[in-house]
């Protein structure tokens, strides 16, 4: 049972991280990424072909970072200045490019067959060992983060992308230029997607490009929206009632086994859109949601 | 209705709770052997999941009714891949850690098994599963000799389609793929063994899912000349290539894997375009006994005739094995012990038997040979089978059976 549980938890660690920097990017300066899985794919890819080929992983997991923020510049050189639902569509494409760049250039990424045998994080411990150090890993790496986040909340960085989320034209006209801003929000919300990629790949073990469809930008959309936009306690419980929607919900068989064996997996699915809708319908800003404005 | 902030919240806490709060079952009965069911119910495997588990189900209940094996029964429990590898992953590892399983059984889409097997090596359990990927037989992934492959990997379907192409005198093949590890599999495997033979494949095309027409990418395949083109397809892509390519007027054949050359194909296009395509496929062992076991279960379950799911006959097939496996290894064996006599009980020396009661009984006076229903079932030394191939042709809409390849 622990074991499970570090393993939901080591998979909650990496969307966190996944989260808070879309967090950032939409919460805070109102930018509508629907290509996150983008970044965290090319981290991910970035890493595993590192380290199969013999750098260190230490190393590695940095690279994966660094090369999905070297990706998000070109994006937002042609893209940051579209207005917000038009960058939504051009990062949703950008996204989509990625995994079929990663299925098509086989040379590198060995297509569609994928890349197994990626090399664990710590070398020569017990599998049990290597999950409690990863998770401890994961929840540093998230501790970081989250201070990171405070930080540049309370910045007058973080005061000027909210205001750019409220009134990008008040910005303009206050004689400052958002795109800058912007991009250094989307280049650190890629930093963050990476680093998620890279832990992906090495906890897995095996990625192939069918792992990184838009579904998972739209999980991490969940997980913000419900724990509430524009807050970073928020980002913590979306991630966190999402992973209870998802993993609790295998156990519904054990509450009522009266529930044909087959019959349960489409219900368990049925299960978890109800509980989004209601949850979206009765808590509309999120749980920790800013209620004093609308 | 109106819920006020803390009524809202009590619920959710109370749904929370609920949800954390499984009745879970810790204690390992002596006389269980719980196994794992870990099949695509939802997404892409969705066809074939619910008659996969169905069976598994099924055949369990089977060898618990027989009276169970090696002095336990069998337990089952059932999780969905959702066909997506980070929910096969999470279900995977719940079955392993919660439920305590001894094996996994009928893991489908090789992206999945990929993803699940390092769980299994680890947990130092089998996997038996349904994919065709190549990777799958050797290290990394099989570093531990724990995966079992019911399914003919995608380097034996090319074998037997160019053995096919061989056999009806084609000289000019041209392969098309759908962009995944089974599609690319198939017309690989076929380069590398018509290749081989010496033979050239005249242009080869790998084409994306889900697309509304995939005119551009037949147009380069005919504009080679093919006399043949060999597919590495699904049912919706081959309908839409199918219907262009006979709008184009071409009068080349086409030598199609059975999953997407199915009744359902020649109903969607009509008998005209169908008419002279060889479909081809693993043997289900038909005729066998263990088919006709497999096939009266299945009918039971789902109303349908088990040969409209081949990889249903497979997981069919992995329980019993696993069962003989346990009756072989005889009782209070570990997991271990079992895994290590499933060469053994598959084949090929031995009593030949078709179902459980059967080999149960023929255990008793020395080896058995299972021969199931899904293939003959005789495991080489990375788990694979090799089983037979059936060439069929349409004719009049319908496919029938010309001749059988052995590879």
């Amino acid at each position: 049972m622990e074991a499970y549980l570090i393993a939901i938890g080591i998979f909650a660690g990496i969307y966190l991280l996944l989260a808070l920097g879309l967090n950032l990017q939409f919460g805070m300066t109102g930018l509508i990424n629907f290509g996150h899985v983008g970044f965290f794919c090319i981290g991910a890819y970035t890493s595993a072909l590192l380290a199969t080929n013999g750098v260190p992983v230490a190393l590695s997991l940095a690279a994966g970072g660094f090369a999905a923020m070297l990706a998000a510049w070109p994006l937002g050189v042609v893209s940051i200045r579209l207005r917000e639902d038009y960058f939504a569509i051009a990062s949703l494409g950008f996204s989509e490019i990625v995994r079929l760049v990663v299925t098509s250039e086989g040379w590198l990424t060995k297509g569609v067959q994928g890349i197994p045998g990626i090399p664990r994080i710590f070398p020569g411990v017990s599998s049990q060992m290597q999950s409690m150090l990863m998770f401890g890993l994961v929840m540093v790496l998230c501790l970081l983060a989250i201070l990171a986040m405070r930080r540049i909340v309370k910045s007058p960085f973080g005061r000027m992308i909210e205001a750019i989320r409220d009134n990008e034209e008040a910005v303009r006209s206050l004689g400052k230029e958002p795109a800058g801003f912007k991009m250094q929000v989307l280049l650190l919300g890629s930093l963050l997607a990476g680093v998620a990629g890279g832990l992906y790949a090495h906890y897995i073990g095996y990625i192939s490009p069918d792992q990184f469809i838009p579904f998972i930008t739209f999980q991490i959309w969940m997980a913000i929206i419900m724990g509430g936009v524009g807050r970073i306690s928020g980002t913590v419980a979306g991630v966190i009632i999402l992973m209870t929607f998802l993993e609790g919900s295998r156990f519904l068989r054990d509450v009522a086994p009266f529930i044909p064996e087959v019959a349960m997996a489409s219900i368990r699915l049925g299960v978890i859109g109800l509980a989004l809708m209601l949850f979206t319908i009765y808590r509309p800003q999120g749980l920790m949601g800013d209620y004093t404005k609308r | 209705m109106k819920f006020n902030r803390r009524q809202t919240l009590a619920g959710l806490t109370a749904l929370l709770g609920t949800a954390a709060m499984p009745r879970l079952s810790f204690a390992q009965d002596a006389g269980v052997l719980r196994i794992g069911a870990l099949n695509p119910i939802t997404g892409a495997g969705a066809p074939y999941g619910s008659g996969m588990q169905k069976m598994i189900l099924q055949a369990a209940k089977l060898v618990n009714d027989a009276g169970g094996a090696g002095g336990r029964t069998l337990e089952v429990f059932a999780e969905d891949t959702q066909t997506q590898p980070q929910a096969a992953v999470l279900a995977a590892k719940k079955l392993i850690e919660v439920n305590k399983v001894n094996a996994i059984l009928g893991t489908w889409s090789s992206g999945i098994s990929l993803a699940v097997m390092p769980l299994t090596n680890e947990a130092g359990i089998p996997l038996f599963n349904t994919s065709g990927a190549p990777a799958l037989s050797v290290a990394p992934a099989n570093e531990k000799h724990l995966g079992y492959r019911f399914q003919a990997t995608n380097d034996r379907f090319g074998r037997a389609f160019a053995k096919i192409a061989e056999k009806e005198g084609f000289k000019r093949p041209a392969t098309m793929a759908f962009n995944n590890a089974s599609g690319i599999g198939n017309t690989e495997g076929f380069r590398k063994a018509w290749e081989a033979n010496g033979g050239e494949v005249v242009a080869s095309v790998v084409y994306e899912p889900s697309q509304p027409s995939y005119r551009a990418e037949l147009q380069k395949v005919l504009d080679a000349k093919p006399d043949v083109i060999i597919m590495g397809s699904y049912l919706a892509d081959t309908t839409v290539i199918l219907r262009e390519w006979y709008q184009t007027g071409e009068e080349n054949k086409w030598i199609i894997p059975a999953w997407a050359a199915n009744p359902k194909l020649a109903e969607a296009l009509g008998p005209d375009v169908v008419e002279g395509i060889i479909a081809v496929d693993s043997i289900s062992n038909e005729g066998s006994p263990a088919f006709a076991a497999y096939d009266a279960a299945y009918q039971e379950a789902l109303g349908q005739p088990g040969l409209s799911n081949v990889y249903a006959a497979m997981t069919w097939d992995m329980v019993i094995v696993l069962a003989l496996a346990m009756e072989a290894a005889g009782p209070g064996a570990d997991i271990a012990a079992i895994t290590a006599k499933l060469h053994e009980v598959a084949g090929p020396d031995g009593t030949k038997v078709s179902t459980f009661a059967e080999g149960k009984e023929a255990l008793k006076s020395g080896p058995i040979n299972y021969e199931g229903a899904s293939s003959v079932l005789d495991f080489d030394e990375f788990g694979d089978v090799t089983p037979d191939f059936s060439a069929s042709v349409f004719t009049g809409g319908e496919a029938k059976r010309n001749y059988i390849v052995k590879i």
